[in-house]
């Protein structure tokens, strides 16, 4: 019972991290919360949805789909929107994706009702079964997948240009300016990976479980808890963060109460931001 | 004609029209106008926080759920008047909002923001989950009009009809109004936008900012409460589904596209948000699709809100108006 609720959390608790890392990255080098990040998720999901079930194409298909079609969407809503207010008050980034939330969620009921969808995948799956864990081979994939994504991510930011990039914007705004960083091109890109992680992490989640227009909040509140937990902008504290909220999050409904399941990233939240603000691994400010 | 002049003329007849209005008005737009006056109240209680502290709350329904909630089990359990339970339910949103606000108000932007909207979610969990005392997500129902009362001059007042109703929460928005508006054009007021523009500065300058962030935060739960004992009271229904985030953006919307900083602001925004979807019956299933896409425009473009845009105008046609009736 107990390896089997371990298995449950590693799969939850990887693709935490996943959404967490999305929103980290553009909560850490840009200083914007990106309230909309779950939406993204959400719109991900329904990318994947339909590539699967109306173009009766791959799962892989459909989640590089949900990824390329996210960050489009990211460099969109950064050159649309964000970037009109870069130098303005931090708080009204914050307002805007509380609108970029809103219009959203509410356009995707709008198309799409509030009926669960499921992508079908689910029947199809092969279960190994190891005596008292039962896995089915679908969610060692999604876990393969999202170890990879992650791995992918944490070479790019180390090696590459554009992650340098990033991380001099993250380190010292004014400075990366002074030795030629394009900022708007760093934070057109730092949007684009953080939609294609949303994207993927929501086709991920979709395949898994339904398909609904309303399935982008909880997501967005957990992100949020799992980067304060790991602290601010950091990759391996979103990792074990995302860990550490799928297990409380299931060991609680398990032997505390599924009716306060949802209350659980709240009450982690409020505990961490009352006693440790800069997370479990974040440096002091 | 100073601008002075023309805030007194304007809430002059301001007054002389809630007066009129439920003589002339049918039912229902009479029942749309008494709903604006517990939004206004609801949102002048957010925007001393959000205006004037620069913190945004995304949380502030839940002072509104436990207001409505503490009013109706103290009057349908404890058997207490409601005139004894309207204030009481004010003090003990004040009392969750000062203890909410020990741990919050050590938090900045984003992390308050998120902090708040955990606390109003765990809460209404509560609501949802505590059957015996809230209902559980059905809410409870046949919650009593206020009681009968006698006032010296008037007579004996019975709370059944409207407007009665209209009257009580309008003398409770106009309190607010006061209350808000004394608050912030007093000494106080200047500390607390003193913490707003700077919150390292004032501290420096000997400003004890934890203080009146606390004391800004129980006054705003506190009138929150009484909004939330006044809706229970009026509606004779309440559930757990009228005090969610949904509630709480609606006010972060008002007080946005009203003005932020200012007190007719977020008044205007109440009344629009409240008045609009009524007068624009096909668009109602876009309402909040509206509303959405009109909070980035307005963020974008006028984030001083409507307030600003008016101030804008007023700025700059006024000197010529009154240079024209001078010569």
């Amino acid at each position: 019972m107990i390896l089997q609720q371990l298995v449950n959390t590693l799969v939850l608790g990887s693709n935490y991290a996943l959404i967490a890392i999305g929103l980290t990255i553009v909560f850490g080098i840009l200083g914007i919360v990106n309230l909309a990040h779950g939406e993204i998720f959400m719109i991900g999901a329904f990318v994947a949805f339909f590539v699967v079930n109306g173009l009766q194409a791959n799962f892989f298909v459909a989640l590089l789909a949900a990824m390329g079609s996210m960050a489009l969407f990211g460099i969109i809503i950064e050159r649309g929107l964000f970037r009109k207010l870069r130098g303005g008050a931090e708080v009204n980034y914050f307002i805007l994706s509380i609108g970029l939330l809103i219009v959203m969620e509410n356009a995707a009921l709008l198309l799409w009702g509030t009926d669960p969808h499921s992508m079908g995948l689910r029947t199809s799956a092969h279960v190994i079964d190891l005596g008292s864990v039962v896995i089915t081979t679908q969610r060692l994939i999604i876990v393969a997948i999202t170890v990879a994504i992650i791995i992918a991510l944490h070479f790019f930011i180390k090696y590459t240009k554009m992650g340098m990039s990033m991380r001099g914007v993250e380190q010292d705004f004014e400075g990366a300016t002074t030795v030629g960083i394009s900022i708007n091109k760093v934070a057109s890109f730092t949007f684009a990976l953080s939609g294609a992680l949303a994207g993927a992490a929501g086709a991920l989640m979709g395949s898994l479980y339904i398909v609904q227009a309303t399935m982008g909040f909880s997501p967005l509140i957990k992100a949020f808890t799992v980067v304060v937990l790991g602290g601010l902008g950091n990759i391996m504290g979103a990792i074990v963060g995302g860990l550490i909220l799928a297990a409380a999050e299931i060991f609680g409904g398990v032997y505390i109460s599924s009716g306060y399941q949802e209350a659980f990233s709240f009450i982690i939240l409020i505990i961490v931001l009352s006693i440790k603000p800069s997370g479990l691994f974040g440096k002091k400010q | 004609m100073n601008s002075n002049r023309i805030k007194y003329i304007s809430s002059i007849i301001g007054l002389a029209v809630i007066a009129i209005l439920p003589f002339v008005l049918p039912d229902y737009p009479l029942h749309l106008c008494a709903l604006s006056g517990i939004w206004i109240i609801l949102v002048l209680s957010l925007c001393l926080l959000q205006g004037y502290i620069g913190e945004l709350s995304m949380g502030h329904a839940a002072f509104f759920g436990i207001g409505a909630y503490s009013s109706v089990f103290m009057t349908m359990t404890g058997g207490f008047s409601f005139w004894a339970a309207l204030p009481l339910s004010g003090i003990i949103s004040m009392i969750f909002g000062y203890l909410i606000g020990l741990v919050s108000l050590r938090l900045r932007g984003p992390y308050f923001a998120m902090c708040t909207l955990g606390f109003a979610e765990v809460i209404r969990m509560v609501l949802v989950n505590w059957k015996k005392v809230t209902g559980g997500p059905d809410g409870i129902i046949a919650i009593p009009s206020p009681n009968e009362i006698t006032l010296p001059f008037i007579g004996q007042i019975s709370f059944i009809n409207k407007i009665p109703n209209y009257f009580l929460i309008y003398i409770f928005v106009f309190i607010t109004i006061f209350v808000v508006y004394r608050i912030v054009h007093s000494l106080m007021g200047y500390a607390i936008v003193a913490v707003r523009e700077d919150q390292d500065y004032a501290e420096c300058v000997g400003i004890n900012t934890m203080k009146w962030k606390r004391f800004i935060y129980s006054i705003s739960a506190f009138f929150a409460g009484l909004a939330g004992s006044l809706f229970a009271h009026y509606l004779h229904f309440i559930s757990p589904y009228s005090f969610g985030v949904a509630e709480s953006f609606d006010l972060v919307i008002m007080i946005i596209i009203g003005g932020t900083g200012t007190i007719i602001g977020p008044i205007i925004g109440a009344v629009l948000l409240t008045l609009l979807p009524e007068f624009l019956h096909a668009i109602k299933d876009y309402r909040m699709l509206i509303y959405g896409a009109i909070l980035i425009v307005v963020i974008i473009y006028a984030p001083g809100g409507i307030a600003g845009l008016l101030k804008n105008l007023t700025d700059r046609y006024l000197p010529k108006l009154t240079t024209k009736m001078g010569s």
